[in-house]
């Protein structure tokens, strides 16, 4: 008998939530042969990443996963064998009533947030008894061999080789959003939160002396772009010229359609957890929006994972990456930090590659979930 | 009950029957406003350690303890002996019981302790919340900063080292805010 797995995912904000658990659903059952519930309190937010998913319905299968409606009012339901808890959030009362009362407790997981701090080592997989008698565990992704991992499917670096290889699905995806770039143009994402510092680097775009092709995905950034173009509303399909910069507004796409499009760019912009790990996966140079926490902690996690990111990367070209990231991240002009990057672009290219091949040769974070839950057996 | 947030070293919970006290406490940030709570646990029945990790908002059955004060008396290798200061009863604690507080504890210091009993037993001694200690060892200042913003390290007596302000010198007294191990100012002893 299959061994069932229910993941919990609160939609607190973005699509973050939506967008990791998603991913790991899809991989358990396809990857693992899992039965797997994936319960939901925001379908709306799932529908804009699995546009063939219906909002309004209690139950309804995507992909082998069995997508649920998380109900404010909860209703008895079996307990799964592994129950996993996505981002700190909490279990319905009556769930974990239901846990406390099986013969064997279901092995209960907390996955945490992704981060590249020491910490995360000496706290990944330790045990936190609970008050009732339960004993939840803590599951940290990260980027070391003593972390969770990172999510990445089987199939995902094969097929981004594979799509590398073939220029007319290249041209065929771009073409199915309607982008058609001037050639040897720069194809460049954009993904990010709200963020003065686009202007600046919008600025530097537009001087460059070689084409920029900017994609930009509905999302929260668009008001600063909007407002750099001086235009009233952009809307999917939008485009816009200023001087060597092209800026054309994407629909928000499918993962795995926001996949091909990180391929099919020389750079991508991104943000939060999910676009992030993704864009280490299509192997190009990145720039990381990361989400600002009180108290700036989240300094302290952009300048970690700097730290690891870097390595292996001569002096100037590490400095030129780290001045991009922290201009990008603390409002400061982008546009000399842009050029600085420009200067080192194809060590920045080549890195990029051995950086996801680095990775890749770490267990993906579905796969260490399920050897956890074996040995836990 | 207390929440994850909220333990810290001398908490003694209840799990699963056992009573455990909570050595040493490390609070994380892990990612948008949540926060963890890495502990050092030892079972006082068995004596069993283990390390575990609390979300700041779980909700754990902590144990209500007696309390009483105490001073240093005197230090023998790793361990440490207290005395009740109502009734000078001599009370011996090993290094790891106190490991959240030890880089705080020397020969001579007057600091008036709680120290935390379970069942009759001295399980921890928590110091005051602002606590005076000797600087022995610090570099001058550079620039002769007189704001405060401006830090370096400095050297206490049992030689653990902590980030003072720049204006700071050597034999000086200083304020320790034990809950974070901040430096708090001049001390007005």
């Amino acid at each position: 008998m299959k061994a069932r797995w229910d993941i919990f995912c609160c939609v607190v904000d973005n699509y973050g939530d939506i967008g990791v658990t998603w991913r790991l659903a899809r991989q358990l059952v396809a990857e693992q042969g899992l039965a797997v519930r994936l319960w939901v309190d925001d379908l709306k937010a799932f529908v804009r990443i699995c546009p063939e998913a219906q909002a309004d319905v209690a139950q309804q299968w995507q992909q082998g996963v069995d997508v649920r409606q998380w109900p404010s009012d909860w209703q008895d339901t079996s307990v799964a064998d592994v129950v996993i808890g996505a981002f700190a959030c909490q279990l319905p009362p009556a769930y974990v009533q239901a846990m406390l009362e099986q013969p064997r407790a279901p092995l209960w997981l907390n996955l945490d947030y992704l981060s590249a701090e020491d910490w995360v080592e000496g706290c990944h997989g330790l045990p936190s008894p609970q008050a009732n008698g339960l004993r939840k565990v803590f599951f940290f992704p990260g980027f070391t061999a003593k972390t969770g991992g990172l999510l990445r499917e089987a199939s995902l670096l094969p097929r981004r080789q594979a799509f590398e290889q073939d220029p007319a699905a290249r041209k065929a995806f771009l073409q199915g959003l309607g982008v058609t770039p001037e050639r040897n143009a720069r194809l460049i994402s954009l993904f990010a939160y709200e963020n003065p510092g686009v202007a600046s680097w919008l600025d530097a775009l537009a001087a460059d002396c070689r084409a920029n092709h900017l994609l930009v995905p509905e999302g929260r950034v668009l008001g600063d772009v909007q407002a750099w173009l001086g235009e009233q509303a952009l809307s999917v399909g939008s485009i816009a010229r200023r001087g060597a910069l092209t800026v054309q507004i994407l629909p928000f796409v499918s993962q795995d359609d926001y996949d091909r499009l990180l391929w099919c760019c020389d750079f991508n912009a991104v943000r939060g957890e999910d676009s992030f790990v993704r864009a280490q996966w299509a192997a190009r140079p990145l720039l990381w929006h990361i989400y600002v926490q009180e108290e700036y902690a989240h300094w302290e996690k952009l300048e970690a994972f700097l730290d690891l990111y870097i390595q292996g990367l001569s002096a100037p070209a590490g400095a030129a990456l780290v001045q991009l990231w922290r201009a990008w991240n603390m409002d400061n002009d982008m546009g000399q930090a842009w050029q600085q990057v420009l200067a080192h672009w194809d060590e920045l290219d080549q890195h990029a590659r051995r950086w996801s091949a680095v990775q890749a040769a770490q267990p993906d974070l579905a796969t260490a979930l399920v050897q956890f839950y074996r040995n836990w057996l | 009950m207390k929440t994850g947030k909220e333990l810290k070293p001398g908490t003694v919970l209840r799990i699963d029957n056992d009573p455990w006290l909570v050595q040493k406490t490390e609070f994380t940030k892990s990612g948008r406003n949540s926060a963890i709570m890495k502990t050092k646990l030892k079972n006082l029945l068995t004596g069993y350690k283990t390390e575990t990790v609390y979300g700041a908002d779980d909700k754990l059955d902590d144990v209500i303890l007696d309390r009483k004060e105490a001073t240093l008396s005197f230090i023998s290798g790793d361990s440490f002996t207290f005395m009740d200061t109502t009734d000078y009863t001599m009370y011996e604690l090993n290094a790891e019981d106190i490991e959240a507080v030890l880089p705080y504890i020397e020969e001579g210091m007057e600091d008036v302790c709680e120290a935390v009993f379970f069942e009759g037993r001295l399980v921890s001694v928590e110091l005051p919340t602002t606590i005076s200690r000797q600087v022995v060892y610090t570099e001058n200042a550079a620039r002769g900063d007189t704001s405060g913003k401006v830090m370096k390290p400095a050297k206490l007596k049992n030689g653990t080292e902590i980030s003072v302000a720049d204006f700071i010198q050597i034999d000086e007294w200083i304020d320790i805010d034990t809950r974070d191990n901040s430096f708090k100012g001049r001390s007005k002893k």
